[in-house]
């Protein structure tokens, strides 16, 4: 859903079979990360694993390393391969790394059986259905040595209340990116993003992301993300029909680029990516829109069918080290659910107030549950609408 | 231009080069001047490569000469593009268009013109009735027998009354029999349409029979022209006297009494052609066709007999005298005793020997 | 025109029914299969939270395609699909017949240039095949930007002021559609021309034919077999284009394969998506059967009007 995927494929159904060899590499193909294995580290991890693992809190019958693998699912670009080098040479487990580029085509992998991960990293909402829908071994990750580090706002989610499923990754926000040097007046809402006479007319992008830009054209019209009020999406229609003659571009690919290079002037645009959009381009703001901001978090979970629990286990309590979960916010631009992993953090990003939410923001972003089979369809119809 | 009056084509001084792949060059046509008279039949003659098809194509436009001038009844036209000259040729390869019926293929020069349909239609009938095809207007060319697609390549060119006819080696893809009709066939047409026709071939017989004039190319140059006949008796160089029927080119010494053939003695007054150029020092070689050696059987003769050959009702002998050899023919009736192997005398009939450009 | 064959000897390759096998075979797992299975999906019912199929037989998403709930909650007829399938055809025709135009051209320079340049430049036509699609979708959108080479050069000798902006329109869609198909118009063309007589070119110069004429009624006829391979060589795959309307055009404008796309992802409605691609097939079919009588019709009517009728 998110992320800083200027690589990203989107749609990769047809476009896997027109793009053929780079589709293939892109979207799936397993890799072997590192690979210096099972040999070398098979003692000498054991004892480190067991220092990271238990310094405070009692194991218990947490397990301890003793070799094999253990099959990861992520989203593409958004684990550091050296902290999954170190991952392999602390614990002696071999980290096999798939990616993928979007929740439902994740959901449909593991649906359709035969899939052999023991880690996967869904979004929220993605971890409320994929409980609902009994794809999720309750491993009880608030239990692990390292539960204790979740912070207490990530503890009790809609999605997974108790943190029976899931343990925390990154979070972030969907939010709108824009240069006041050049739209000649301040943006504070999406009201103003979807203003028909916005004077950034022209120059105007946002992500080929029918939930996102729906959530926010709702929020402007003054509804709720996920409404079923039909006459909320009347109002959406004529608001993005007005909105749609200045605007220059669909398209989740490329937007660090166009914003750095100042193509476009103002686009929705995940936090994340601001940040390095803004390290080339300085003028760039994030705003954090008045009528609200999706908060997203992504997650790791166990599917059911999981071959190595055990070092499925290993590797989220071996994440939730506030010093390895640093390393990977240091990585990837995104701050996360763990207590103490600021510390760890560089000292631009955690100033960065697009990455840590201000205080006064705080209020305004929310996560939002996933919206009704129902509110779905209203989102197509009107996207499909929109673009046709 | 008082010069020009009768005639259909006058080429002046046309010369063409064409570079070779290995970076060479080939004198196509070299200084060729030609005139045709209007209503004539001209035979283009000469071995493959002589020439004679690049200066058709001149003629029709699809090459340009280097050098040179061609007027078409007294217009210039060298420089006028290839559509609008009222030249038309037959192919050699018919190039009949395969998506065409017979009938649209002959139509299709018409419209060019921007003829009315109904006149299109009237000359398309027409034009397939002078070469005896009004009932396969509608098949297509694959369709044809290949005498057929040649009758169909003139009377879509003849459609178009052109001036001139071009016809690149018509006949040449035609087995033997059919070539003899063809042959009757394009004399008949030319003489009911009046057109002045140009024939390329390198068939002498062809050429003797259908020409009212033939021109004898040889390496990019016109040797002679002439009336077949003409050229025939009077060959003006040893090229024209070999290509053209067989000829014995004797190599003449010069002599106390004359030239002399080496071997065999001083040519007697009387062997002479009348109107043959005479001997001399730079003109060393004479012609004298098989037909008019005359050998007799004498077994103190001064000449072996080398090869004796009946064939037909003739015998065809060859004779060694001195280094080299001459041919021989005459009818089997008075051919006794000649045999290989055996000795003979030999004479030239009178008036048959003719000195000849080397 | 041949002979009958009389019946009795077997001939080399004849007869050896089962030496087809492994490509029936394949044909059947990896062709047919996938088809029966987007057949039988686009019968189903959305699977709970949309993902997947449930299996219980319904035809709502044929209905879906022409009817659907308004906004304001009245079932009536709702064309958007049939444009955007609409739009699929225009934009895969206008393609087909830019890379027609500039195919022809091509396609008779290579054919008449000689045998050993033939060779060369056909294998300079392929190159492009040997970089995946996407990455040279993707250098377009280098080429093409305001601050890409193109504008660069106008901007920089003082054409235009401002850039021209060329990225995110239909015409970027169509400049990326026509490059990523024209060597699947100019290939066969040329293999037509290639065997084209030039001998009938200079046959009709001199039955008194203009450069024009001489184009249109020998040489465009005896490479029609070429131009209709090319045409559904180009119409139908850019029928299901996918990257140069999201990369190029900027997503603005929808083919049916991106529509397609949404459904199977963010839209969770895989028998709607099945259904689409059903309806996909069956605008391939239709188009293939005009392509075959207008081929024939235009053949039998022989080569006076035939590629008037045709275009």
């Amino acid at each position: 859903m998110k992320r800083w995927k200027n690589r990203r494929m989107s749609g990769m159904w047809l476009a896997l079979g027109m793009t053929g060899i780079l589709a293939l590499s892109a979207c799936g193909g397993e890799t072997t990360v590192g690979g210096g294995g099972e040999t070398s580290s098979a003692p000498a991890s054991s004892a480190a694993a067991s220092d990271a693992a238990s310094p405070e809190a009692p194991a218990g019958d947490f397990p301890t390393p003793n070799g094999g693998e253990v099959n990861l699912y992520n989203w593409t670009d958004y684990i550091s391969p050296e902290l999954l080098d170190r991952f392999e040479s602390e614990t002696g487990i071999t980290v096999n790394l798939d990616n993928f580029d979007s929740n439902e085509t994740m959901l449909a992998k593991l649906q359709a059986g035969g899939a052999n991960y023991d880690v996967i990293v869904p979004s929220d909402y993605m971890v409320a259905q994929m409980i609902e829908l009994g794809l999720l071994q309750e491993v009880d990750p608030a239990a692990f040595p390292n539960g204790q580090y979740i912070k207490p706002e990530f503890m009790d989610v809609y999605f997974d209340p108790g943190r029976l499923y899931s343990a925390p990754y990154m979070y972030g926000t969907t939010g709108i990116a824009y240069d006041p040097t050049k739209t000649g007046g301040e943006i504070t809402s999406w009201t103003d993003f979807f203003d028909a006479n916005s004077p950034a007319a022209g120059k105007i992008g946002t992500l080929n992301d029918q939930v996102e830009v729906i959530h926010a054209a709702l929020r402007a019209v003054g509804a709720q993300p996920c409404s079923t009020n039909r006459d909320d999406y009347i109002k959406v229609e004529e608001l993005l029909a007005g909105w749609k003659p200045g605007l220059a571009v669909i398209n989740s690919d490329g937007v660090i680029g166009r914003m750095a290079s100042g193509e476009q002037i103002m686009h929705m645009m995940w936090n994340g990516a601001f940040t390095r959009a803004q390290a080339d381009n300085p003028n760039l703001q994030y705003v954090y829109p008045a009528e609200g901001i999706t908060l997203w978090s992504d997650n790791f979970a166990v599917p059911v069918g999981a071959q190595n629990v055990d070092n499925a286990k290993i590797f989220i309590n071996w994440m939730m080290d506030p010093a390895n979960i640093g390393e990977a916010t240091n990585f990837v631009g995104y701050d996360n659910g763990i207590t103490g992993s600021s510390e760890f953090m560089t000292a631009e990003l955690g100033a960065n107030p697009a990455v840590v939410i201000p205080e006064e923001f705080k209020a305004l972003a929310a996560p939002v549950p996933g919206c009704s089979v129902e509110a779905i369809d209203l989102y197509d119809q009107v996207w499909t609408n929109f673009k046709k | 231009m008082a010069a020009t009056e009768g005639l259909a084509l006058s080429i002046r001084g046309v010369s063409k080069v064409f570079p070779t792949p290995e970076g060479g060059e080939v004198r196509a046509l070299d200084d060729v001047s030609l005139e045709v008279a209007d209503g004539s039949f001209m035979v283009l003659l000469g071995p493959s490569g002589c020439g004679k098809t690049t200066l058709l194509r001149c003629i029709a436009g699809l090459e340009a000469p280097d050098s040179g001038q061609i007027d078409l009844k007294g217009t210039r036209i060298d420089d006028v593009p290839v559509w609008k000259r009222r030249v038309n040729t037959v192919f050699q390869s018919y190039a009949l268009f395969p998506h065409m019926t017979v009938a649209q293929n002959i139509a299709f020069g018409l419209q060019m013109d921007k003829l009315p349909k109904d006149e299109v239609a009237r000359k398309v009938d027409q034009s397939l009735a002078l070469v005896r095809l009004s009932d396969l207007g509608g098949r297509r060319p694959h369709q044809l027998s290949g005498g057929q697609q040649q009758r169909v390549a003139l009377a879509r060119a003849l459609a178009k009354e052109p001036e001139v006819l071009l016809l690149d080696e018509p006949l040449s893809a035609l087995d033997l029999k059919l070539r003899r009709g063809m042959q009757l066939e394009l004399k008949r047409l030319q003489q009911e349409t009046h057109i002045t026709f140009i024939l390329v071939t390198h068939d002498q017989d062809e050429a003797m029979s259908m020409g009212d004039e033939v021109a004898v190319f040889n390496e990019g140059r016109i040797v002679q022209v002439g009336a077949p006949r003409d050229v025939y008796l009077r060959p003006r160089t040893s090229f024209v006297a070999d290509f053209i029927g067989e000829a014995n080119l004797l190599a003449l010494i010069p002599g106390a009494a004359g030239a002399e053939v080496a071997g065999w003695g001083a040519i007697p007054a009387d062997a002479w052609a009348s109107d043959s150029p005479a001997a001399d020092a730079s003109r060393s070689v004479a012609a004298v066709r098989p037909e008019d050696v005359v050998i007799s059987a004498d077994p103190q003769g001064r000449f072996p007999i080398v090869d004796a050959t009946f064939i037909g009702g003739d015998l065809h002998a060859v004779v060694q005298v001195g280094e080299a050899t001459i041919s021989a023919r005459q009818p089997a009736a008075s051919a006794a005793g000649l045999t290989t192997g055996g000795r003979c005398e030999l004479t030239f009939r009178p008036g048959s020997v003719r000195i000849v450009d080397a | 025109m041949a002979r009958r064959r009389t019946a009795s000897a077997p001939r080399a390759g004849q007869g050896s029914w089962w030496a087809g096998l492994p490509g029936i075979a394949y044909l059947i797992a990896l062709v047919l299969a996938p088809l029966v299975i987007i057949v039988i999906f686009s019968f189903l019912s959305r699977a709970k939270l949309g993902v997947g199929v449930k299996w219980e037989f319904t035809i709502q998403p044929y209905v879906e395609l022409f009817y659907s709930e308004s906004l304001s909650g009245e079932r009536s007829f709702d064309p958007t699909y049939l444009q955007i399938f609409f739009n699929s055809v225009l934009y895969s025709l206008i393609t087909a017949l830019v890379c027609l135009a500039l195919s022809i051209p091509i396609a008779l320079w290579i054919a008449t240039r000689p045998p050993k340049w033939r060779t060369l430049l056909v294998f300079l036509v392929t190159i492009p095949f040997w970089t995946s699609l996407l990455i040279r979708t993707y250098a377009f959108v280098i080429i093409l930007n305001d601050n890409g080479p193109i504008n660069g050069a106008l901007t920089g000798l003082g054409i235009l002021a401002e850039p021209l902006p060329m990225l995110y329109t239909p015409f970027a869609t169509i400049v990326g559609l026509v490059y990523s198909f024209l060597p699947f118009m100019i290939l066969p063309i040329y293999a037509s021309a290639e065997r084209f007589d030039f001998r009938l070119a200079e046959a009709a110069y001199d039955l008194g034919a203009t450069k024009a004429k001489v184009l249109r009624r020998i040489v465009l006829p005896a490479v029609r077999p070429g131009i209709i391979a090319g045409l559904i060589l180009v119409f139908i795959p850019a029928l299901g284009s996918y990257l140069a309307p999201e990369l190029l055009g900027g997503g603005k404008t929808s083919m049916i394969a991106n529509v397609i796309a949404a459904q199977f992802g963010a839209s969770r409605n895989w028998p709607f998506g099945a259904a689409l691609s059903v309806m996909v097939l069956v605008l391939v079919m239709v188009a293939l059967v005009i392509f075959a009588v207008v081929a024939r019709r235009s053949s039998r009517r022989g080569a006076n009007q035939s590629l008037e009728s045709l275009l």
